[in-house]
């Protein structure tokens, strides 16, 4: 049977669930020099062949237990569909690996709560897959925060654009049946968790006050848009999820003396709101520090790509990176786990309020209530829930 | 005879369905929930449209393909995903092939066509100017090919294995690159568009199209035509087009493009280098254009379409003129 990695050598990991955004962790995994990918997983024979094939992996398996049993990998990504991550991260936390789960990190704070609690019994660490928080831009705004260029942050206006003529947002809106469809917040618990994580960085109230509403665009038979207001003690934050829009990131961070606006999508951090100068003066002294600030910007990105540093998943490579490191040497992971379950916990509050706004809804997922919905999750089973189509 | 046809209500499969009911067969169309039928409609005709039924459902899902297949003669397999990553594609093509491949195992059908592309031949082996016809075999390493030609070159395996079972009587058609009305005529197999220029590879080799009109009639012939099970088809139309000549066609239908001329030979090394900059950047750019891709897509070759002429006694009935002209008006 397989050791374990020692100290000195690469950490083994294997990937469960070779979806859509399995190539997104064995591309940023293979620039990792601390890790190897050894072996990947996914009950579709198919899809895990072709994900071993194209990046070189030479094990692949059907069955999680079994490769977790023979191939004994010092950490598990899980990039299995949402409602599996809690059944496949505690088979594999009970495998004594190292867990990182794809967002959401699941279905329900209660079981975040106790995947993490197996996770402290067993001496393992789980993270949860909020890599844009270690994109290069949004190190930026952290810095420059930090560095007190905002004062103290106040508002947070956090967008996200997914059409639903994108991949696989049309998979999704095709398929009734598509297990998206049936989460307990629908097309949104697949993706929030992005535009959520970039609001509670600021936010950091335990349980702000939550006014969420979803609405569905003519031609749709389940929710599509999503507003959400929070409001903490000191932070606000506002939350849209459009699909009528085209496909973006934008983040803006209302400070007490600046706002700077994040677009994840360009790499592109940027001061706005008017420069600090005298009535018309204002008016062009403020596109002329936007210009320059722009023209820096310019030569950071050509210095960058010019090296070879623009990557979509930079943050998922960091973030990886800096969970490996935790790992090795004992450190802090690089997402505590009272934030893992506080996340969970405001978006399934988010859900539980648009569903009352909305009770009279004929949308499957809407219907369910959310003790429904707890039974769903404490019933499946690894194998059983990655029947499920995986894309 | 009922026909089932998957994939029927797209750019190929309708014009499939019209070529059958114009053959005086019952045709069950394999649709998604959501698929709208309107062009598939318009495509048949009122007249015709009472030999057509429609099934609605799932080719993931071995319940709904079982019934689908059920009491169905023949099973025109064209449904397959066109765009997409590897794992999009192999879940959209390869695994609902599986699906179908197994419901027509268990009820038996009388013959089996499946729709497969002439991507999947290993032409990169090839030497330059060769001829590539169906003797060729199959490209051996076809994750190292774009990922729509990867699930292609897959999703023919597992028509194969069923056929070698002795389960399958199966008929695959490779066609080439299928054009026409609404699709135009353009194809990567000219080059690669880059911020609205096309970068066309060379101008004068044989393009491997096949009007779409033509290979429905193909696919018609491949599940009506006796004793041909296990038989592989290229099908091609029999003038093939030069890049030149579509550029040509596009201007004279007053629809210019701006195209960037590079010579063929330029191709082997520009992809070696693009694809040492990729592996050297970490794939900030991505490894879409590699030497292996390349050789595959553009080296210079000859096609043949005689085995289909033969075999199923079938041959493309219009000039490049008038499809050129029916594709562009």
């Amino acid at each position: 049977m397989p050791e374990r990695s020692t100290s000195s050598e690469p950490l083994k990991v294997a990937l469960i669930g070779c979806g859509q955004i399995a190539d997104a962790h064995l591309q940023q995994i293979a620039r990792i020099r601390s890790a190897r990918v050894i072996a990947v997983c996914d009950l579709h024979a198919d899809l895990a062949e072709q994900a071993a094939a194209r990046f070189g992996i030479a094990a692949r398996y059907n069955d999680p237990a079994e490769m977790l049993a023979r191939e004994r990998p010092d950490v598990v990504q899980i990039a299995t569909p949402a409602h599996t991550h809690h059944a496949v991260a505690r088979l594999c936390l009970a495998a004594d690996c190292h867990v990182y789960v794809e967002k959401p990190f699941t279905l329900t704070a209660p079981e975040a709560e106790s995947l993490l609690d197996l996770a402290a019994e067993r001496g393992r660490l789980a993270c949860v897959g909020h890599d844009q928080l270690f994109d290069p831009a949004w190190l930026e705004v952290r810095d420059r925060i930090a560095r007190g260029e905002l004062g103290e942050v106040r508002h947070v206006e956090s967008t996200l654009g997914y059409p639903l003529s994108g991949q696989f947002g049309a998979l999704v809106a095709s398929d009734p049946r598509h297990w998206v469809r049936r989460l307990p917040g629908g097309l949104f618990h697949n993706t929030i968790s992005h535009p959520l994580y970039r609001i509670t960085e600021f936010l950091k109230d335990d349980r702000p006050q939550i006014d969420a509403r979803w609405r569905t665009r003519p031609g749709f038979n389940f929710p599509t848009e999503l507003r959400v207001d929070l409001q903490g003690a000191s932070v606000s934050g506002t939350l849209t999820f459009a699909t009528t829009i085209a496909s973006q990131r934008i983040t803006r961070i209302y400070g007490t003396t600046g706002t700077l606006e994040c677009e994840l999508d360009g790499q592109i951090v940027r001061r706005i709101g008017p420069a600090p100068a005298p009535g018309a003066f204002a008016k062009l002294l403020t596109p002329w520090r936007q210009r320059r600030e722009a023209a820096r910007t310019f030569r950071r990105q050509l210095g960058r790509f010019a090296r070879g540093k623009i990557h979509y998943f930079a943050g998922l490579k960091s973030l990886c990176e800096r969970f490996y490191d935790a790992i090795r040497t004992g450190a802090a992971p690089p997402i505590p786990p009272a934030e893992i379950v506080r996340v969970t916990r405001i978006m399934d509050e988010i859900f539980e309020t648009a569903r009352q706004r909305d009770a009279s809804t004929n949308w499957g997922g809407a219907e369910r209530r959310g003790s429904e919905w707890k039974a769903i999750a404490r019933d499946s089973r690894p194998a059983a829930a990655m029947r499920e189509s995986l894309t | 005879m009922m026909m089932l046809v998957t994939g029927g209500a797209g750019f190929l499969g309708r014009r499939v369905v019209r070529e059958l009911v114009r053959e005086g067969c019952r045709v069950r169309c394999f649709l998604r929930p959501s698929t709208r039928i309107d062009d598939l409609r318009e495509c048949v005709g009122t007249r015709d449209w009472h030999a057509v039924e429609t099934f609605r459902g799932d080719l993931q899902d071995p319940d709904d393909c079982r019934r689908a297949v059920a009491g169905a003669d023949i099973v025109f397999h064209v449904a397959a995903g066109l765009s997409g990553g590897a794992a999009v594609l192999f879940a959209n093509t390869v695994m609902p092939t599986r699906q179908l491949v197994a419901a027509c195992e268990t009820e038996g059908v009388k013959r089996f066509v499946h729709v497969s592309s002439l991507g999947v031949y290993g032409a990169g082996s090839l030497r330059r100017h060769a001829l590539l016809d169906e003797s060729c075999p199959v490209d051996p390493h076809p994750h190292l090919r774009d990922p729509y030609t990867y699930s292609k070159i897959v999703q023919e395996q597992v028509c194969r294995e069923a056929f070698e079972r002795g389960r399958l009587p199966l008929v695959v058609i490779r066609p080439g690159v299928i054009y026409g009305p609404g699709r135009g005529l353009l194809s990567n197999r000219i080059g690669l568009t880059l911020g609205g220029t096309l970068v066309r590879f060379g101008s004068r080799r044989p393009l491997p199209y096949v009007y779409v009109d033509h290979c429905a009639t193909a696919i018609r012939q491949a599940g009506l035509t006796p004793g041909i099970e296990g038989e592989t088809f290229n099908v091609l139309d029999d003038h093939l087009p030069t890049a030149r000549e579509v550029l040509a066609a596009c201007r004279r239908a007053g629809r210019p493009v701006r195209s960037l001329w590079l010579p063929e030979s330029a191709i082997g090394p520009l992809s070696s280098l693009y694809e040492r900059y990729s592996r050297w950047s970490e794939g900030q750019l991505p490894a879409v254009l590699t030497r292996y891709r390349s050789d595959a897509m553009w080296k210079p070759l000859k096609f043949s379409n005689a085995r289909a002429r033969e075999r199923l006694r079938w041959a493309p009935h219009l000039s490049f003129e008038e499809t050129a002209q029916l594709s562009l008006a």
